[in-house]
């Protein structure tokens, strides 16, 4: 498809936006916490608003670019907005904007408010910047900013928990970004500066050992941040330190951003000729598929709901490794539409998650019996959720399961289905228990419970929680209509093999 | 002949003039004095700001003192290497400001005149070391600043300042003989000092030993002042035990006279093309990975804020010789513009981190837990500094990472660029320690929280130094479209 090149003021103010609220976050905290809230919501709904805008013009071809900055004489800061990274953005900052409102009903008590609102923000400016980075250098440094200066918002709580739970986060997000950065210089040595097209950067000429350097660095680097086992280790303990919102953005985006720095490297760096000649895709297919069923036989051993709800995460973001892995058209729209499906319905669980904390303190799922009685409207969407991760149609995940065993069968790889099915089923295993407790068993009498007996949540935080439950319905039901994130998908995967 | 070549006569003898006027001028009145060396500075900076849209303009120029041509007269000369007297006004100045409250705070009162004093004849003899054309002045200027930075160390007159500044002395006094004797040898063989000259002669000079002999001299003594692993151990004491301010100076410039005594020798012979430099070069590289891997091993283990400050510099001059060593144009790019980013780096975390002293007056982190709150401006510079010394990109760390990575893989040596990336691991794992105590512990003296913001004549030299960090890197291309023409130029006669 012919794509034409449009030069866009929108794309640098995705990041800036939020950048901007963060500033402003300190001196309006003295004024009050009201206009700070309506202030953050601006940015965050404005930043929301132009990954929207951008929606209609790329399914009609068009990439919108912008040469920021001049780095170094040879390098230029350079932000590009094709249809992966359209998805991504328009992913993470409606995310962001329903867990920006949880926030300010989650976090109106406790401490620190305005560094954890301003790092949040950064959080999504560095997102954005990811999204829509279009050459590796810039990627390069919106991802270091995303990984490091999320270590604020991973020990807000500042408890021992939260203390172990950072610095483990740090050394594995660090070693990961290490290897990044290796892979990003080689890369630049070998090929210069290029953007990130799907012509791929690097090509068959050069040395075979070289590539296969810079492909493992790039897929354990990234890898990190993806959760691929056994680099996964500091996804369950983050988790459930950091507090319910940014969890929720975490296990959707956070996560999702190092698959989607997997697929810069495959689609962008590589290009999938180059990579089926090399051959190592199946290897990382091997280990994707691993994770998915250990992650997935792990989370069911899980007490505390939110580390189960982490294992859950690394399983689901299997997924997403394996469709890119497989290397076909299909799958990989499977994989890209699941990174957009996959976050709104963990961020539901997460938010779900949070309420029962903060409304009835109860953090254990051994605890939930009867819960829905008092909170029907937090359980329902926790049952929504839930059947669409398992799949069930026509919700969220349905879809990209759908389009996921569609592309295994596509390039000859039914063994994969029972991996894809083997996932869902534990899925179910892990998840629908908890549903079946909180609505049929008979609650634990007064006593044995958390003293805090607390009822339904406020509305800011309701609020949010419903919309994003409604989303994993509308992704599901209406997954076809044009807009929506599987025709970015689609088209993503289509320009990638060049249909 | 136009006028403006004068500012160069200005730039060396400004500060110089300042230094032996300050005790006059100043007996008795700290405050006045402080005034007299920022004018001095002021004055200094105006004639170096001139140099430096000179040599923008118009390239590398010369001037020959008393109009008498080298090599006889005395040559000073000024090239894009001689633009960190840039940065050398900068700190200087800012050190200065800084000063303002602290020399009071920490110095008797009769002191402060010679505090003053000793400051900016440091700042000459930095200034002057960069732009003379001469081995002879070089090794005089690098005189006025060791000796003036020995007595700097030991200005708080306390018995353990007295012993850092001993041990260094010592040191600094054995690497200056060195020298000496190599520019004496150079002198016998080729019977000139100036630079360009001797490069010239030792080309058509047969005999190889005596050239050996000086450039083995001239490493060592360097690699003494430059502090780098194993002749490292004089730095960490003089240095956490100075004055902020100094240690600022001494740790951000002092040191790189060292490494830019290095690349003066690079310079002279690469052009005199007699010798082979690949096993100095090898010994670099490996001293460097070393140093950065050691610095950082030793400075986990500490707990006295400026003395993990000291340790990281170790570190940092790891990555400078490093990039040296590599001798690949990427390479010694990214060193060279580590060695401004490095200063400016390492004045924001030495003055943020006096700042703090100065307030609290502890200098633990076990004891400062919770500044964050209290001086959080300060607090957000420091922390800025750090992420910037990590190399965490944007920031001005992150061109010396980069640069010399990709110098690494084009010297066919990926193996240090591995090192150096996985080094700067290395690093974090302090600096973290630094942040968490700061912000996320829980506070050992709840009193701390009544502490207010530093002064405004602290205030304002670390916030500009944190903002430097910061623009620095974004926009790198400014310091590197100085520093590339530079290094193309004296890589030349490597045919790369």
């Amino acid at each position: 498809m012919e794509s034409q090149l449009t030069t866009s003021v929108l794309v640098p103010l995705a990041f800036l936006l939020p950048i901007l609220g963060a500033v402003l976050v300190v001196p309006l905290t003295r004024e009050s916490p009201r206009a700070r809230g309506v202030m953050l919501g601006v940015c965050v709904a404005a930043t929301a608003g132009i990954a929207v805008s951008f929606v209609p013009g790329v399914l009609d071809g068009t990439v919108y670019e912008t040469y920021l900055l001049q780095l170094t004489p040879r390098i230029w800061m350079y932000l590009r907005v094709d249809a992966l990274g359209a998805l991504f953005g328009l992913t993470a900052s409606v995310l962001w904007l329903l867990a920006l409102v949880y926030s300010l009903g989650y976090m109106a008590d406790e401490h620190r408010q305005s560094r954890y609102y301003a790092f949040f923000m950064l959080c999504l400016a560095w997102t954005m910047g990811v999204a829509y980075a279009g050459n590796l250098l810039t990627f390069l440094i919106f991802y270091e900013l995303f990984s490091i200066l999320t270590y604020p918002l991973v020990v807000h709580e500042e408890t021992p928990d939260a203390m172990a739970a950072g610095t483990k986060y740090i050394i594995y997000i660090l070693i990961g970004g290490s290897l990044v950065l290796l892979a990003v210089v080689f890369t630049f040595f070998l090929a210069g500066d290029q953007t990130l097209t799907t012509a791929g950067i690097l090509d068959a000429g050069m040395d075979h050992t070289s590539l296969l350097v810079i492909f493992w660095c790039f897929v354990a680097g990234f890898g990190v941040k993806a959760a691929i086992m056994p680099l996964h280790g500091w996804v369950p303990d983050a988790h459930p330190a950091a507090p319910a919102p940014f969890s929720a953005t975490l296990s959707g985006i956070m996560v999702a951003a190092g698959c989607f720095g997997i697929m810069r490297a495959v689609f962008n760096v590589f290009g999938v000729e180059l990579l089926a000649e090399l051959d190592v895709m199946r290897w990382l297919a091997y280990l994707a598929a691993i994770t998915v069923v250990v992650a997935a036989l792990l989370a069911v051993n899980q007490d505390n709901l939110k580390r189960r709800l982490a294992y859950s995460t690394i399983s689901q973001m299997g997924y997403v490794t394996l469709g890119v892995a497989l290397l076909g058209e299909e799958a990989t729209a499977g994989a890209l539409v699941h990174v957009a499906n996959h976050a709104f319905m963990k961020g539901t669980l997460f938010l779900c998650a949070g309420l029962l904390i903060k409304q009835v303190g109860l953090r254990n799922v051994s605890q939930l019996a009867g819960i829905a009685r008092r909170m029907p409207v937090t359980m329902a969407a926790f049952a929504v959720a839930a059947l669409g991760m398992i799949g069930t149609p026509p919700l969220a995940g349905f879809v990209s399961k759908w389009y996921l065993g569609l592309g295994m069968l596509d390039v000859d790889q039914p063994l994969y289905l029972a991996v894809l099915l083997g996932g869902a089923l534990l899925a179910a295993i892990y998840l629908l228990p908890i549903v079946y407790a909180a609505y049929f068993k008979e609650p634990a009498p007064l006593a044995e419970r958390s003293e805090r007996t607390g009822r339904e949540a406020p509305l800011t935080m309701l609020v949010p929680l419903v919309v994003a439950a409604a989303l994993t319905v509308v992704l599901g039901a209406a997954a076809a209509v044009p807009g929506m994130p599987l025709s970015l998908a689609r088209l993503a995967a289509q320009v990638v093999f060049g249909g | 002949m136009a006028y403006w070549p004068h500012w160069l006569v200005v730039v060396v003898v400004a500060p110089l003039v300042g230094a032996v006027l300050a005790p006059v001028v100043g007996r008795g009145r700290p405050k006045v004095v402080a005034l007299w060396a920022l004018a001095a500075m002021g004055v200094t900076s105006l004639a170096a700001l001139n140099l430096i849209v000179r040599v923008a303009e118009d390239g590398p120029f010369s001037y020959d003192m008393g109009g008498w041509e080298p090599p006889v007269g005395i040559e000073l000369r000024f090239d894009e290497f001689g633009a960190s007297v840039g940065i050398i006004c900068l700190l200087g100045m800012l050190a200065l400001l800084f000063s303002y409250r602290y020399a009071e705070h920490t110095l008797p009162t009769e002191r402060v005149p010679y505090y003053y004093s000793l400051m900016l004849l440091n700042l000459t003899g930095l200034i002057g070391f960069v732009v003379t054309g001469d081995l002879f002045n070089l090794f005089v200027f690098m005189e006025i600043l060791s000796l003036s930075g020995y007595a700097l160390v030991a200005v708080s007159g306390e018995r353990i300042a007295e012993m850092a500044a001993f041990k260094y002395l010592v040191m600094g006094a054995v690497s200056s003989l060195l020298v000496l004797f190599s520019i004496g040898v150079l002198y016998s063989v080729t019977g000139s000092l100036n630079m360009a000259d001797v490069a010239a002669r030792l080309g058509d000079w047969g005999a190889r030993s005596p050239a050996m002999l000086a450039l083995a001299g001239l490493s060592l003594g360097f690699m003494v002042k430059a502090a780098i692993f194993p002749v490292h151990i004089w730095l960490p004491d003089a240095h956490a035990i100075a004055p902020s301010p100094v240690s600022a100076i001494l740790s951000g410039l002092v040191v790189k006279v060292g490494v830019l005594g290095m690349l003066r020798v690079y310079q002279i012979f690469y052009a005199a093309e007699t010798l082979d430099l690949t096993g100095l070069n090898t010994l670099l590289v490996w001293l460097g990975a070393i140093s950065i891997v050691m610095g950082a091993f030793f400075a986990i283990f500490q707990e006295d804020v400026k003395m993990m400050l000291a340790y990281s510099t170790i570190s940092n001059v790891g990555y400078i010789m490093m990039g040296l060593g590599l001798a690949s144009s990427y390479g010694l790019i990214g060193a060279t513009v580590h060695v401004f980013n490095h200063a400016l780096i390492k004045a924001t975390l030495f003055l943020s981190a006096g700042a703090m002293i100065y307030r609290t007056g502890y200098r633990t982190l076990h004891d400062l837990r919770g500044v964050g709150k209290a001086m959080p401006i300060t607090t957000i510079a420091l922390s800025i500094g750090a992420i910037s010394i990590v190399g965490i990109p944007p920031t001005a760390g992150f061109l010396c990472k980069w640069y010399i990575a990709l110098g690494a893989f084009q010297a066919d040596q990926p193996f240090f660029g591995v090192a150096l990336v996985f080094g700067a691991l290395f690093i974090f794992v302090y600096y973290i320690r630094m942040v968490n105590a700061f912000y996320f512990q829980p506070a050992t003296h709840p009193e701390i929280a009544e502490v207010s913001e530093a002064p405004l004549s602290m205030l304002v030299p670390v916030i500009i130094l944190a903002t430097l960090c910061l623009v620095m890197g974004i926009l790198g291309r400014i310091p590197l479209s100085f520093i590339e023409p530079a290094v193309t130029r004296m890589l030349a006669p490597l045919g790369g």
